[in-house]
């Protein structure tokens, strides 16, 4: 062991370094970018996202890129399977245009296009439909979505905020609806209502909305008697101005959350109807119908049902995935 | 507790109701008219057939009639089957339903917790991650997809198990199956969540360490308490239930109420449509209010909002 001489060179002033220990480092983040930093470490929440902005982006421009419409029928090309160039070449791929008996369809019957994912019955391009159907399917989703999260903040938002009598009874009046099973209403408002994208929207928007209002109401319900709502009715501030400005901001979480689960209930309600009869009416089509039309054929085409099943699925999926990502993203606290 | 029965039990009736007044309005304002062959009868056949139903009087007339009927359990008569009563019919083809639907229950419930178990004991592991994908996967994909690939690979290619109708326990297996991925797959993401949150806590530390062995733990200590919680799925799980069995009764020819529902809306057959959706809703409001009422009783420490005031 060596002696070592302290000197006073070896020594420095603290106080000249003081104001740096209380310097900020690293950029402060926003509630957003924190929440982003988070979703991006969860792999399937992230997968998730990607399949869903190619899904989406697929279902905008497949159908306009494709020089065959969702409609148009060429009873010559009809129940075609599928063929994709190069991929043709593989062997154990569905994607060679062989039927069932390994019989190369395309061949027998003189057909020089491609038809990327087959054809149907009435010789319509599968592939425009798949996409088109994905189209309507998350157009409607979406909608949905979008009515249920207006209602329920309007709805959730007052009723939160104004409690008393007001709450009373906009609390019972939301508890009877809870009771109504969901899919009776459904079934019987489209029954009336010729099926159609507005119409099942319109059905499940009836009682859809009531999830979010609960939600809304209960955060609001927690939020309205902190100390910084105080201080802006203090300041003056309106209603309406606490509200917006305030309260919501703050609820905006489980708000993202409840929409981002309420979208895949909703593609699967359409797609429930339409398995029972009570969907999107042909030639329109939305991936549940093209299922259900599929199903008839499973026997002999099975790429009917199998190419629009596996995508609904995968779009179900994403969402789910997307969604338990967010709850765990934007709010640490309720992650299990 | 009696108080909040008594509340809930109230709401109940409001609720059928409500659900009974709108179907009947619903009804009236249906498309599409009950007779077959509409132009082949003569007016005065029409009249004396509409006559029969009640279907000339007065709305009002016909809507007390119909709500005083309902109270006495009276369902009113198909169109479609020659005047049988709707209750008749409901219970003629209720049994095969109820049958599915407590088959993938028990089936469903049991592999739900052992799968959820499990995930949660080998937590952050493969034996996790694989039932945690599994999980995800069951919930997401549509219970009319899965139904069709298993017909499709197990009955039509395998031909392992026949592949429709109902005639004896083999002919169950696949529509149970069908059934009971979402059951599995919801109960087992809830099973995990819960039991690792027990599994966690200072009395299964204490059983630990006075030498209880893991297996014991685990199921004495923790499943116990982290099953209470799954009543409050119990809920959805019906409407689940509820909704599958109208498709997948459909896809695999199951004489059932669900495939005799999809029928009747179809055929414009009104008062089964009206009595099924009363009874699908009065099941389904009295298992949410069993649901509410048991959670109460169960587990002490859940002081019920209504009950406390």
């Amino acid at each position: 062991m060596t002696e070592k001489q302290l000197s006073p060179e070896l020594f420095e002033l603290a106080t000249e370094r003081q104001g740096d220990m209380e310097k900020i480092n690293r950029p402060s983040l926003t509630f957003l970018q924190d929440a982003w930093l988070r979703l991006r470490k969860n792999k399937g929440a992230v997968f998730g996202l990607i399949m869903i902005i190619a899904i989406t982006l697929m279902a905008i421009f497949a159908p306009i890129m494709s020089d065959r419409t969702y409609k148009q029928q060429n009873l010559q090309h009809a129940k075609l399977p599928p063929r994709i160039p190069v991929l043709e070449n593989i062997d154990w791929l569905p994607f060679n245009g062989k039927d069932m008996n390994g019989i190369d369809v395309y061949e027998k019957r003189g057909v020089k296009e491609y038809y990327w994912f087959g054809t149907d019955d009435l010789g319509r391009d599968l592939w425009t439909r798949t996409w088109y159907g994905a189209r309507i399917s998350l157009y409607i989703g979406v909608l949905a979505a979008a009515i249920d999260l207006l209602i329920g903040i309007i709805y959730g938002g007052v009723s939160g905020f104004y409690g008393g009598r007001v709450d009373n009874i906009m609390q019972r009046i939301i508890e009877v609806l809870v009771g109504i099973p969901n899919l009776i209403v459904v079934i019987l408002f489209i029954l009336v209502f010729e099926p159609g994208i507005i119409s099942i929207t319109m059905a499940m928007v009836i009682t859809g909305w009531v999830t979010m209002a609960r939600i809304v109401r209960g955060q609001i319900l927690k939020l309205k008697n902190m100390e910084y709502v105080l201080a802006a009715r203090t300041l003056g501030a309106s209603d309406a101005r606490i509200i917006g400005k305030h309260l919501l901001p703050n609820v905006v979480g489980p708000i993202i959350i409840t929409t981002m689960f309420t979208i895949p209930s909703a593609i699967f309600t359409e797609a429930f109807l339409s398995f029972i009869g009570l969907g999107i009416r042909p030639p329109e089509a939305s991936l549940g119908s093209l299922v259900n039309d599929g199903y008839k054929s499973i026997q002999t085409f099975p790429h009917l049902m199998m190419i629009p099943a596996f995508v609904i699925s995968l779009l179900i999926l994403s969402f789910n995935l997307l969604a338990d990502g967010l709850r765990d993203a934007l709010d640490p606290k309720m992650r299990k | 507790m009696a108080r909040y029965t008594l509340q809930r039990l109230i709401y109940m009736i409001i609720t059928l109701f409500i659900i009974a007044t709108a179907t009947f309005f619903l009804m009236k304002l249906l498309p599409g008219s009950p007779l077959q062959n509409q132009e082949k009868l003569s007016p005065e056949q029409q009249k004396i057939i509409l006559e029969k139903y009640g279907l000339n009087d007065p709305v009002p007339v016909q809507y007390v009639r119909y709500l005083g009927n309902l109270v006495k359990g009276d369902l009113g008569v198909s169109f479609q089957y020659d005047n049988r009563p709707v209750t008749q019919l409901i219970g003629d083809r209720i049994g095969p339903s109820a049958q599915l639907g407590f088959q993938a229950l028990v089936f469903g419930t049991i592999v739900g917790i052992l799968l959820g178990v499990i995930a949660a004991v080998r937590h952050n592991t493969a034996v996790d991650y694989g039932a945690t994908v599994l999980a995800v996967l069951g919930i997401s994909i549509p219970s009319f997809v899965f139904g069709g690939l298993l017909q499709y690979y197990i009955g039509v290619k395998l031909k392992l198990l026949p592949v429709a109708f109902w005639d004896g326990f083999e002919y169950t297996i696949m529509p149970t199956l069908a059934l009971s991925v979402f059951v599995i797959a919801s109960i087992a993401r809830f099973m995990r969540t819960e039991m690792l949150e027990v599994l966690g806590s200072d009395y299964i530390l204490t059983a630990r360490a006075k030498g209880i062995s893991g297996f014991g733990v685990i199921f004495k200590h923790g499943l116990r308490n982290a099953m209470i919680p799954i009543i409050t799925i119990l809920g959805p799980m019906a409407v689940n239930l509820m909704t599958g069995t109208l498709v997948i009764e459909q896809i695999f020819a199951v004489p059932g109420l669900g495939e005799q529902f999809v029928r009747s809306i179809n055929l414009n057959d009104y008062p089964v449509i009206m009595g099924t959706t009363i009874f699908y809703s009065a099941l389904f409001i009295f298992v949410i209010f069993i649901v509410d009422v048991l959670y109460g009783l169960i587990d002490p420490r859940i002081r019920l909002a209504g009950g406390k005031k």
